[in-house]
């Protein structure tokens, strides 16, 4: 039950990553950026205003699509997290190559606390 | 951009801004599209009878009835910002002082005429047709419906001694034997998005200033004799908002 209340929450609230926020906010520029100008040249070559309306509220729609929803391609680069301070030894490896947090102490305000 | 809301907020942000823009360059783009509209306009007849302006009313004023034809082609003024252009003829003369009290301005007639791609409305301008001859098709029957002549597009105006929809008196209840008026074609051009134009009688631009559409006449006396009802009747057209606006 926690599981699925956590997968709802976690498509609800659609978080992503740093680089996926930036992805993010390059797609959400280009493309209304895109869809706006590709509209008014269209409206205006072929003399109606309803395809310049149409295509700009297409591309606004497309662009929500892209940019909203909880993507993979947001979620590529994840940042893992420190091990928990009283994790036994065997667990105490981030799972990333060349990063072991054995060994490693950490310093807040001139006290060690890991 | 972290979480759903945020991504939601940003895109609809951007998109207000990118539909302003978009709005902003098709009310600019305007000025590339050339005008170059045309008029006749030719006062057919004036008369200024007594009346009252309602029925149980006791003040008695003078109404001058003036009947026209124009032929204009205003179908320059439709470019693809334009919604609908508002055409309206007015009646001008100066006051008593000149010096001190500006002209007075009276509308006549007007006509609201859509674009070809606005949406339907009861209170557009159906355009009088010669033909007395029921339409046989539905074909036929819509081309009579239009704010244009038959076969013509929207901006013609062929209109052959037309009555007023409107007859037009002065503040002070009299209008008979007054001199220098003139009647004059004018409109308003309704874009989709952008600014309301006048009519402009200057060259501005790609825009060429109004040729003609001005006519010089004089308001008559008083009619002695009781005119025939007939020739005084107003034709407010076959709009269907006669009575209730909007």
């Amino acid at each position: 039950m926690d599981q699925i209340l956590e997968q709802a929450r976690s498509l609800w609230e659609g978080e992503v990553d740093f680089e996926g926020q930036r992805l993010a906010d390059y797609l959400t520029y280009g493309l209304l950026t895109i869809s706006g100008v590709i509209a008014f040249l269209v409206g205006f070559a072929t003399q109606n205003i309803y395809q310049t309306l149409y295509i700009g509220l297409g591309g606004t729609a497309v662009t929500f699509l892209a940019v909203v929803p909880q993507w993979p391609f947001f979620n590529q680069h994840p940042l893992p997290w420190l091990p928990p301070k009283n994790a036994p030894k065997s667990q105490r490896n981030t799972g990333l190559e060349g990063i072991n947090m054995e060994g490693i102490s950490i310093e807040v305000d001139g006290q060690k606390v890991g | 951009m972290h979480n759903t809301l945020t991504r939601v907020q940003n895109v609809f942000g951007f998109f207000t801004s990118v539909a302003f823009a978009v709005a902003a360059a098709i009310a600019i783009s305007v000025v590339l599209s050339s005008q170059t509209p045309s008029a006749s306009l030719q006062l057919r007849n004036v008369q200024v009878v007594k009346g009252r302006p309602h029925y149980y009313s006791t003040k008695r004023e003078e109404y001058a009835h003036i009947t026209f034809s124009l032929d204009a082609d205003l179908s320059t003024l439709f470019n693809w910002n334009t919604k609908q252009v508002f055409a309206y003829i007015t009646a001008s003369y100066p006051s008593d002082s000149p010096a001190s009290i500006p002209e007075s301005e009276a509308v006549v007639w007007d006509a609201v005429i859509p674009a070809k791609n606005a949406p339907e409305h009861h209170n557009t301008y159906i355009h009088p047709t010669k033909s007395t001859a029921r339409p046989k098709t539905k074909k036929e029957r819509l081309s009579l419906n239009k704010a244009y002549p038959p076969g013509k597009e929207p901006g013609i105006l062929k209109l052959d001694k037309q009555k007023p929809k409107y007859q037009i008196t002065d503040v002070s209840g009299k209008i008979a034997e007054r001199n220098n008026a003139t009647l004059t074609l004018h409109w308003n051009v309704q874009p989709w998005v952008g600014a309301l134009v006048w009519d402009n009688r200057r060259t501005v631009g790609r825009w060429q200033g109004l040729k003609g559409g001005e006519a010089a006449f004089e308001f008559p006396p008083l009619k002695a004799t009781e005119a025939k009802k007939e020739d005084l009747k107003t034709a407010t057209g076959k709009e269907k908002n006669r009575g209730s606006p909007a």
